[in-house]
């Protein structure tokens, strides 16, 4: 008798799948349970930011940025700003800075209270996610308070803000604050410290750190695997260099540096750091001054001017490269989004482990596909 | 190290490739090379100790005119010295070719088929070569400035700008 | 019970004479009858019960629309699923498709046969039944891989395949598990082994504590068993952290995928009697089914007021800990104990063995299981496997062991 004939499977994990945070394809060849190869496919949300951005003044292409990443829209839209103020010049208002500071790190804590949730929504956990979605709330009750708007917001203008605070926001920030330890303690207690949920995610989707830099995986992802990288203490931006707080980087806890749970930890902890940085920065802020002071009436770099600039994204490092012929339209906006190099490291990490792991390690990723296919 | 260093050595070695340090208009500054002899001053960039750019932090391609040429720009960084540099090629509009560096970074790969995509510059020895986030069978390459949209797409009619 | 009814029947004055085999197949399906109606009832109750759970777990209000706080929703949702259309995938087949879930639910309903619901009531009372639930209850895989493989969907394949290997491997311990109770008690008859659990004695007989004469507190071998038997449970009616068959964030929904309407509000139903099942079986073999906890008035009215000790401890720890004032457990247990106290029918009615109390141990070892699958993550199936054949497997076999010791030197048997 010859021998039984066995073959890989194909597996088509998407475009619509629960675990794939939005409508990305994985192409998985499988072998059995354990996977030998994935290919992700992207490109199903592809909204043709870069095309649109061509026809567009620079204070137009805004509110596409925010639409990138609709998880981070802030980030997004302050990274933006930042780079096209340098291209300028512009110096802004110590207010103006201290309130961007403050909209970007409570945007972090609330893309990454949805990262935290989706990990445990992944492993099988499902009563973290709402925890952390109900932190999150009070987040965008902030940002509607001060934009009109919870999810995009465009509240970040080159040059400026499109609002001020409106009164009592600061009491309100503070008040989030004082309950937040509490709450992030309570996370670590139903899914951080779990037995199971640390089974599952120890050792699993180990990123070395010399791919992750090779990929060029950024963000918490880089610095789950031991390396204290981020944009924001290695290239200062806005006033980023007058806070203290410390880069969280994954130490291998519970088992080898830059596991998935690793990366879920420096989430957690910067969360935390992120909100000892609002704290500061609530402290700072100036009572007195023009948030739209320093909003150029037009906007036309030099002929030829160029500009990348990093910012440091929840999910890592956002690039843009903005390219200027003179005019009030830009020729050229490339957007570097984290995750799309992240997840290019999905196959070298995921291969030799279980159909599960695949899901555990894409979430440990922390992808957005808004951002991925822009 | 300055960005000034890195290009004086770069010219050292590589004599004429090196055209022109570029530093006025560009707020990151670099070298505008010889696109064929991008490999080999990517291989010293990365290689040689003293530059040891592990990271390539991005990719992009850009287009001068409807009349002038494509360019290609690679944003470098180096995580272990904690500094910067750019390497800025122009490229035949008619045939866009140039070496590609998706096996030294990684990172590449998909920054590269995402230039194929929209600018349609081919990259020689890239390990899987297609289009990443347009459909495999789009035509024309979106983000040139003379690219005109087809009528239909697969039957459907695709909208035209105002 | 069979033998009962048909008796009843034929002493009734107006029922037509008929021959006693005909009269008892009449008794049979009105059984069968009341048993797929309790499975049905029992269903919708418990799927507004674990969303109720579910929510109060995670700071929602759950269902609140349909119905005075939501309570006529799964009733609303059961209609929806009655009027849906039932679609067969073109490339299914067809006829495994359309049989696989009736096979588990059929499984499902007749393992309720041996279950006692109280002194009297018991469907079937047969010398094996112990033994009848484990086996006809296992016949699962079978419509499971059934309509895995019907529904030509790789995912709902690994979820079949997924839930065989798991179930197949459960059985192995939980058998053991209960070979353990079925040796102490020398009766596979689910009344007989009821019966041997009643009144009260102390904590292993030895530690001073005096509690009910349940396996559980019998001695530490059917101690550890029953956490065992929690376990294997768990797994076999695949549910979270054991849900691997239908996991939801890996496999979408399983073997259930493809299924839409009728179909899949079966597997749901299937789902929960299995649910069902296995805390009325624990109750039974654990904790001494339809007998009272309390021996005498005197016994439960103490036994009331330690409780409330506790219950008022419990409050005060939340209250300081949390800030929060957990209100209901110290309501029940204080109005039990005040009626207790105060009405002595009260008191001598929680002292009798009867529906109350399989009742209630039922409700609170499916509350423990939905407490379960609110808080855990999900396992992965290696380590699915893992725990089956190297953890509970050996503790299993330690334990029979361990119990014909303990059974040998408490000189309940001699050789």
């Amino acid at each position: 008798m010859g021998r039984l004939h066995t073959e890989e499977m194909i597996l088509n994990m998407g475009p619509q799948h629960p675990s794939t945070h939005g409508v990305l394809r994985l192409k998985l060849i499988t072998d059995g349970e354990i996977v030998s190869h994935v290919e992700p496919v992207i490109g199903y949300l592809h909204r043709s930011f870069e095309k649109h951005a061509e026809n567009l003044e620079y204070q137009m292409v805004s509110p596409f940025v925010d639409r990138a990443d609709y998880i981070a829209a802030m980030n997004n839209g302050h990274a933006y700003a930042i780079a096209v103020e340098k291209m300028l010049g512009i110096e802004l208002p110590p207010r103006v800075e201290y309130i961007r500071v403050i909209m970007a790190e409570f945007q972090r804590i609330a893309s990454h209270l949805i990262a935290v949730g989706t990990f445990g929504l992944d492993v099988g956990g499902i009563t973290p996610f709402i925890y952390c979605m109900r932190e999150r709330e009070l987040i965008l009750d902030l940002f509607e308070m001060a934009s009109g708007a919870r999810l995009l917001y465009n509240y970040i203008w080159i040059g400026g803000l499109a609002h001020d605070l409106p009164a009592g926001w600061v009491e309100k920030a503070y008040e989030f604050l004082d309950e937040f330890d509490f709450h992030v303690e309570e996370y670590n207690r139903i899914l951080t410290t779990n037995k199971i949920f640390i089974e599952r995610t120890a050792d699993v989707g180990v990123l070395p750190v010399e791919v992750a830099i090779n990929y060029g995986v950024t963000g918490p992802n880089l610095r789950g695997s031991g390396i204290p990288f981020d944009v924001r203490k290695n290239q200062p931006y806005s006033f980023y260099d007058r806070f203290e707080w410390k880069v969280p980087v994954g130490e291998g806890a519970m088992g080898s540096v830059g596991d998935s749970w690793d990366r879920y930890m420096v989430r957690i902890e910067e969360m935390l750091e992120s909100a000892k940085i609002i704290r500061q920065a609530l402290d700072q802020l100036p009572a007195e001054g023009d948030v739209k002071a320093a909003i150029p009436k037009k906007i036309r770099p030099p002929k030829g001017a160029e500009i990348y600039s990093r910012y440091e994204n929840p999910r890592g490092e956002l690039g843009f490269y903005i390219r200027s012929d003179g005019t009030n339209i830009p020729t050229r906006v490339k957007m570097r989004s984290p995750a799309f190099s992240n997840i290019s490291a999905l196959n070298e990490i995921s291969q030799g482990w279980m159909m599960s792991d695949v899901i555990t390690i894409l979430g440990s990723l922390d992808i957005v596909l808004g951002e991925i296919d822009r | 190290m300055t960005e000034e260093s890195i290009y004086s050595q770069l010219s050292a070695k590589f004599g004429d490739a090196c055209l022109a340090f570029e530093n006025e208009a560009s707020h990151n500054p670099g070298a505008l090379i010889d696109s064929t002899k991008l490999m080999d001053i990517m291989i010293e960039l990365k290689e040689n100790p003293a530059f040891a750019f592990d990271s390539l932090m991005c990719v992009s391609g850009f287009d001068l005119g409807e009349e002038a040429e494509l360019g290609m720009i690679y944003h470098l960084y180096s995580v272990s010295l904690n500094h910067y540099f750019t390497i800025k090629t122009l490229l035949n509009r008619t045939t866009p070719k140039v070496a590609s560096v998706a096996n030294m970074w990684r990172t590449a790969d998909w920054h590269e088929r995402e230039v194929y995509d929209m600018f349609g510059v081919i990259f020689e020895g890239h390990p899987d070569f297609k289009r990443i986030l347009l459909e495999e069978d789009w035509e024309g390459y979106p983000l040139r400035k003379d690219y005109v949209p087809a009528e239909f797409y697969r039957g459907m009619k695709i909208a035209k700008e105002r | 019970m069979i033998e009962s009814m048909a008796n009843w029947f034929l002493s009734l004055t107006w029922f037509p004479q008929m021959e006693l085999a005909s009269v008892k197949l009449l008794s049979v399906l009105l059984v069968g009858a009341g048993l797929f109606a309790f499975i049905a009832v029992n269903a919708i109750v418990l799927v507004y019960v674990e969303r109720k759970v579910s929510a109060f777990m995670q700071v929602r209000l759950g269902p609140m629309r349909v119905g005075p706080y939501g309570t006529l929703q799964t009733v609303a949702d059961a209609l929806k699923l009655l009027l849906k259309e039932d679609i067969i995938p073109t490339l299914a087949d067809s006829i495994l498709f359309r049989v696989g879930p009736f096979i588990i639910l059929i499984s499902a309903i007749v393992a309720f046969a041996a279950i006692p619901f109280s002194p009297t009531v018991t469907a079937a009372d047969m010398s094996i039944g112990l033994y009848y639930i484990v086996s006809i209850s296992s016949i699962v895989v079978v419509g499971i891989v059934m309509s895995g493989w019907a529904s030509n969907n790789k995912w709902s394949l690994y979820g079949a395949m997924r839930s065989a290997a798991q179930i197949v491997s459960y059985e192995i311990p939980v058998g053991l598990t209960l070979l353990a109770v079925v040796a102490m008690a020398g009766s596979l008859n689910m009344n007989e082994i009821i019966i041997a659990q009643g009144g009260s004695s102390n904590l292993f007989h030895w530690i001073p504590l005096p509690l009910p004469n349940w396996y559980m507190f019998n001695n530490p071998f059917l101690f550890i068993a029953f956490f065992m038997y929690i376990i294997g449970a768990t797994a076999e009616i695949n549910r979270t952290p054991f849900d691997l068959p239908e996991s939801e964030s890996e496999l979408v929904a399983g073997f259930m995928t493809e299924y839409s309407g009728i179909r899949w509000a079966l597997f749901f139903l299937s789902e929960y009697a299995n649910f069902t099942l296995v805390a009325f079986l624990t109750a039974v073999v654990f904790m001494g089914g339809w007998q009272s906890p309390f021996e005498t008035i005197f016994a439960a009215k103490t036994s009331l007021l330690v409780l409330l000790a506790l219950a008022l401890a419990w409050t005060g720890y939340v209250k300081t800990k949390a800030n929060r004032l957990s209100i209901y457990p110290l309501a029940i247990i204080g109005l039990s104990t005040i009626a207790a106290w105060l009405f002595p029918g009260f008191a001598i009615w929680i002292t009798e063995p009867g529906l109350f109390w399989i009742a209630m141990k039922v409700l609170s070892l499916i509350f423990l299981l939905m407490w379960f699958r609110w808080t855990f993550p999900r396992l992965r199936v290696d380590q699915l496997m893992y725990v089956s054949w190297k953890v509970l497997m050996p503790i299993a076999l330690f334990n029979l062991i361990g119990v014909a010791t303990w059974m040998w030197l408490t000189g309940e048997i001699q050789f």
